[in-house]
C-alpha cells in the first residue's frame, strides 16, 4: 500500500482510540496533524483527481471527518461542526458515485439539520432537506430532525421535549439540550400573551423546573416584569395594548409623500 | 469588403440554374418550406451586413414558425444551398442528420431559382444553420445526436465574436441545454455554462449573459441545489431584462428560491410576475408557476380564489392542488392528509412535496382561527378533538398550540389553564383601526408600480415584435437595401 496512506491510517487508528477514551485533547492533536496529511492526497476535493487508491484515499479521508464531526460535538464546539461539515459534504454528493455509502451518512445529516434548527437558521434547514432524496426522507435520524422543526413550527412543545428520550444516536443530546433551552424561552414567550395568570405549580410544569427555586430564578433573571403574588405568576397584561387611538404619524406622512410624488410623474 | 471573420469557407459560385428536376421523391416536401428557409437565409446575410440584430431576431422567429414542418431532406438542401458542400462545416452537419434511403446530395436543382449567383458563407449562416440541425434533430427527439451536435456548436461559436450572431447564440445555449437535458446529464454542461457566462459577461453580450444565467439557474434547480442557485444568482450581473421570455423564465427561477428560504412575500410577488409575463402561449410554463404560485399564497396564509384554478386549459393541471386549497380552507387535517397521499405523485414530481409537508401548520393555524371565531370560549379537549390531532397527548398540544397562535397574533384569545379552555377576544370594528389604510395603501402601490414599469418599457427601442414599419423606417430600409444591392453589383465589377 501506499506509505503514505498506511501513515495516514496509522494516525486514524490512534485518533479513533483516543476518542473512545473521550480523551478530547489527544484527538483534536491529531486530527490536525491528519489534516495536513490529507492535504497531500491528490484524488479528494476539490481536485478530484483519479489516481490508483483513489477509492481508498476517498473512504479513509471520509471518515477522518466524519470522525471529527463527532468529535467537535463531544467538544461542543459549533463552528469545528459547521467547519468539518462543509469539508464532509462533497464527500456525500459529488463523491456519490464513486464510494459506497458510508453508514453513518443518515446520522451526521440529522445531527446537521439539528444543528441548523437549533441556531435558528430555518432557511438553511429547508434547503438542506431540498437536497434529500426521497428515501432519505424514511431514515429514523432525519425524520427525528423533520418531526422536530414541525413541532417547533406549530408550537407543540413539549412534543419537542419528549421528542429528547427518543434521539437516535447520543450524540445528539447535545443539540437536545439546547434546544430544550430555547423551547423553554419560547414557552416562555407565549405564555405571556395568552395566559392572564398561571399558578406556581403550573408555570414550574410548562418552564419544566424541577423546584419552584430554580423556577423563580428563572423568572427574575429573564423576566422581571412578570409579578408573583399569592402562589401565581401574573404576567405583565396591564401593558397590553389600549385601542391605539394615536396616528401612526410619520408612517401616514411617508404614505402621502409617495403618492403625491407618483402623481406627479404621470404625465 | 470584410468578412470580418476570416473563417475557412471560401466563395462559392452556384452553377446556373439548372432547370433539372431532380427524382421528385426526393423533393417530396412541399418547396414553399424551402422557399421560406432561404428567404430566411437572405434575411440573415442583410442583416448580418447591415449589423441589424432584430432582422436576425425576426429571422429566428419565422424559423420558429416552420419548425413543425421541417423534413429531413429539406433541411439537407438547405444545408447544401448556405453552405459549400465540400466545406468541413457541410460535412458535419450532414452527418448528424438521420440518413434516409433517398437522401442524395442534392445537387442545387430547383433551390437556386431565388438567389443572386455569388454567396459568401458567413458565420451567421453557419450558426444559423447548426441551429437549424439541432431544432430538426430535437423535435426528431433524437437527443444523442443532438447533444453531439450542440456540443459542436458551441465549440464553433467560441471562436465568433460577433454581436450578430448572439441572438443566434443564445438560442443554441437553450437548446444545447435542451437536449442534455433530456437525455439527463445536465450535471456535465455545468462548466461549460459557466464558462459561456463568462465569456458573455466579457464580451457585453446582454442577451447571452440573460439566457447562461436562466440555464444555470435551471440546471442548479434540476438538481435541487438551491444554495448555490442563489449564491450565483445574488452575484451575477443584472440588467434590463432583452428578452420577455427569459424575463419571466428569471422571475420564476427566483421565485422558487425564494419559496424554498421561506421568504414567502417575495416568492409569491415573483410568481405572479413571471405568471403574467409569460407569453399565452406558453401553457405549460404557466402552469408551472401558478402551482408555485398557489402553495405561496397558502404559506402565507391566504386563501386563492376559486378563479384562478379554472383558467382555461389549466383546469386538469392544477385539480390536486385545487383540493389542497380545499382542506386548507376548511382547515381539517386529515382531510389534508388524505390530499397529500392521493396526489402525492403528482406532488413529487412538481417538487413541492416538501412544501406541501411544510403545509401541515398552516391547516392547523386556519382551523385554530375558525374555532376561536365561532366559539366565545371552549375548551382545550375539545379544541384538540376538532383540530384531529392524532398525538398521544393532545390537550397539551393543544394548548402550547394555541398560546403559539396567540403569540404570533393569529387569534386574539386567552387561555385559562386552571379549567382549561380558551376565550375568545372581541374581534374590535376594523374600520376603526389603521387596517382599511394599509389595504389601500399596498394597492395603490401596486398600480403606481405597474404604471412605472410599462412606461419604462415604452422607452425600450421598438421591440422586434412589432411588424409594423413605419413610413419612415420603410425608407431608410429601402435605401439600406438599395445601397446593399449597389455594394454587391460593385463587388462584382470588381471581381471580373
Amino acid at each position: 500500500m501506499d506509505p503514505k496512506l498506511t501513515e495516514v491510517s496509522q494516525y486514524f487508528e490512534r485518533f479513533k482510540a483516543a476518542c473512545v477514551r473521550e480523551d478530547i485533547d489527544t484527538s483534536a492533536n491529531l486530527l490536525s496533524q491528519l489534516k495536513v496529511l490529507l492535504t497531500s492526497f491528490r484524488s479528494l476535493p476539490p481536485l478530484f483527481e483519479v489516481t490508483p487508491n483513489a477509492v481508498q484515499e476517498l473512504t479513509i479521508a471520509r471518515d477522518i471527518y466524519e470522525h471529527a464531526v463527532l468529535l467537535s460535538v463531544k467538544m461542543g464546539d459549533q463552528d469545528a461542526f459547521e467547519r468539518d461539515f462543509f469539508q464532509l459534504k462533497p464527500y456525500y454528493t459529488d463523491a456519490r458515485k464513486r464510494l459506497p455509502r458510508s453508514p453513518q451518512e443518515h446520522m451526521i445529516l440529522g445531527l446537521n439539520l439539528l444543528r441548523l434548527l437549533v441556531q435558528n437558521r430555518i432557511a438553511e434547514f429547508h434547503t438542506e432537506l431540498e437536497l434529500l432524496p426521497a428515501e432519505s426522507l424514511e431514515d429514523p435520524c432525519i425524520k427525528h430532525a423533520v418531526e422536530l422543526e414541525q413541532s417547533f413550527m406549530e408550537g407543540a412543545y413539549n412534543r419537542v421535549l419528549t421528542a429528547k428520550q427518543t434521539v437516535p444516536n447520543q450524540s445528539y443530546d447535545y443539540f437536545m439540550d439546547l434546544l430544550a433551552k430555547t423551547v423553554r424561552d419560547e414557552i416562555a414567550g407565549c405564555s405571556e400573551k395568552a395566559y392572564d395568570f398561571l399558578s406556581i405549580n403550573d408555570a414550574r410544569q410548562m418552564l419544566l423546573f424541577s423546584s419552584d427555586n430554580e423556577l423563580l430564578k428563572y423568572i427574575n433573571e429573564e423576566h422581571p416584569e412578570w409579578e408573583i403574588k399569592d402562589g401565581s405568576v401574573i404576567f405583565q397584561k396591564a401593558k397590553e395594548t389600549a385601542p391605539c387611538k394615536e396616528i401612526p404619524s410619520l408612517q401616514l406622512i411617508n404614505q402621502t409623500l409617495s403618492y403625491a410624488r407618483e402623481l406627479e410623474r404621470i404625465v | 469588403m470584410a468578412t470580418a471573420g476570416t473563417e475557412d469557407v471560401e466563395m462559392k459560385e452556384l452553377p446556373a440554374p439548372a432547370a433539372a428536376p431532380s427524382n421528385s421523391a426526393v423533393t417530396s416536401s412541399p418547396p414553399s418550406v424551402l422557399q421560406n428557409l432561404k428567404e430566411i437565409a437572405s434575411l440573415i446575410e442583410s442583416g448580418a451586413y447591415a449589423r441589424e440584430v432584430r432582422r436576425i431576431a425576426r429571422a429566428i422567429r419565422l424559423t420558429m414558425a416552420l419548425r413543425r414542418k421541417l423534413k429531413t431532406s429539406v433541411v439537407s438542401a438547405f444545408l447544401n444551398f448556405v453552405l459549400t458542400p465540400g466545406s468541413e462545416p457541410h460535412a458535419r452537419l450532414c452527418s448528424y442528420l438521420p440518413k434516409e434511403d433517398d437522401h442524395e446530395m442534392e445537387v442545387d436543382t430547383a433551390s437556386s431559382v431565388v438567389q443572386a449567383p455569388v454567396k459568401h458563407s458567413l458565420p451567421e449562416l453557419e450558426i444559423y444553420s447548426h441551429l437549424l440541425v439541432l431544432i430538426f434533430l430535437i423535435d426528431q427527439k433524437r437527443y444523442s445526436e443532438a447533444k453531439a451536435c450542440s456540443s459542436a456548436s458551441i465549440a464553433r461559436l467560441k471562436n465568433v465574436n460577433r454581436r450578430t450572431v448572439d441572438v443566434l447564440a443564445s438560442s443554441l445555449y437553450f437548446y444545447y441545454s435542451l437536449s442534455y437535458e433530456h437525455t439527463g446529464d445536465l450535471a456535465e454542461i455545468r462548466g461549460n455554462l459557466l464558462a459561456l457566462h463568462q465569456i458573455a459577461t466579457l464580451r457585453h453580450d446582454e442577451l447571452g449573459q440573460e439566457t447562461l444565467l436562466n440555464l444555470l439557474l435551471r440546471n442548479y434547480l434540476h438538481y435541487n441545489l438551491y444554495d448555490q442557485a442563489e449564491k450565483l444568482r445574488s452575484k451575477a450581473p443584472r440588467f434590463e431584462a432583452h428578452s420577455n421570455q427569459q424575463a419571466s423564465q428569471y422571475l420564476f427561477y427566483l421565485g422558487k428560491i425564494r419559496t424554498i428560504q421561506l421568504e414567502y412575500t417575495d416568492a409569491k410577488e415573483s410568481l405572479h410576475q413571471a405568471a403574467r409575463k409569460a407569453p399565452v402561449a406558453a401553457l405549460g410554463f404557466r402552469i408551472q408557476c401558478t402551482k408555485w404560485a398557489v402553495i405561496v399564497r397558502l404559506l402565507l396564509g391566504e386563501i386563492p380564489e376559486r378563479t384562478v384554478f379554472m383558467q382555461k386549459g389549466m383546469e386538469k393541471a392544477l385539480r390536486p392542488y385545487f383540493e389542497l386549497t380545499n382542506a386548507v380552507r376548511i382547515g381539517d387535517l386529515e382531510l389534508f392528509k388524505s390530499v397529500a397521499e392521493k396526489f402525492s405523485a403528482t406532488f413529487s414530481m412538481d417538487r413541492t412535496h416538501n412544501l406541501i409537508v411544510r403545509l401541515r401548520h398552516n391547516v392547523i393555524r386556519t382551523g385554530l382561527r375558525n374555532i376561536s371565531i365561532s366559539y366565545s370560549r371552549i375548551s382545550l379537549a375539545d379544541i384538540a378533538k376538532k383540530l384531529r390531532l392524532d398525538t398521544e397527548n393532545p390537550v397539551a398540544d393543544a394548548e402550547s398550540i394555541v398560546s403559539k397562535a396567540i403569540r404570533d397574533g393569529a387569534i386574539d384569545a386567552t387561555i385559562d389553564h386552571k379549567n382549561g379552555w380558551m376565550v375568545s377576544k372581541e374581534t374590535g370594528d376594523i374600520y376603526s383601526t389603521n387596517e382599511p389604510q394599509m389595504a389601500f395603501n399596498s394597492r395603490i402601490a401596486f398600480c403606481l408600480n405597474m404604471h412605472n414599469e410599462a412606461v419604462r418599457a415604452l422607452r425600450f427601442p421598438p421591440n422586434s415584435h412589432k411588424e409594423k414599419e413605419s413610413a419612415e423606417k420603410r425608407r431608410e430600409r429601402q435605401q439600406q437595401e438599395q445601397e446593399l444591392a449597389k455594394h454587391i453589383a460593385e463587388e462584382d465589377d470588381d471581381e471580373f
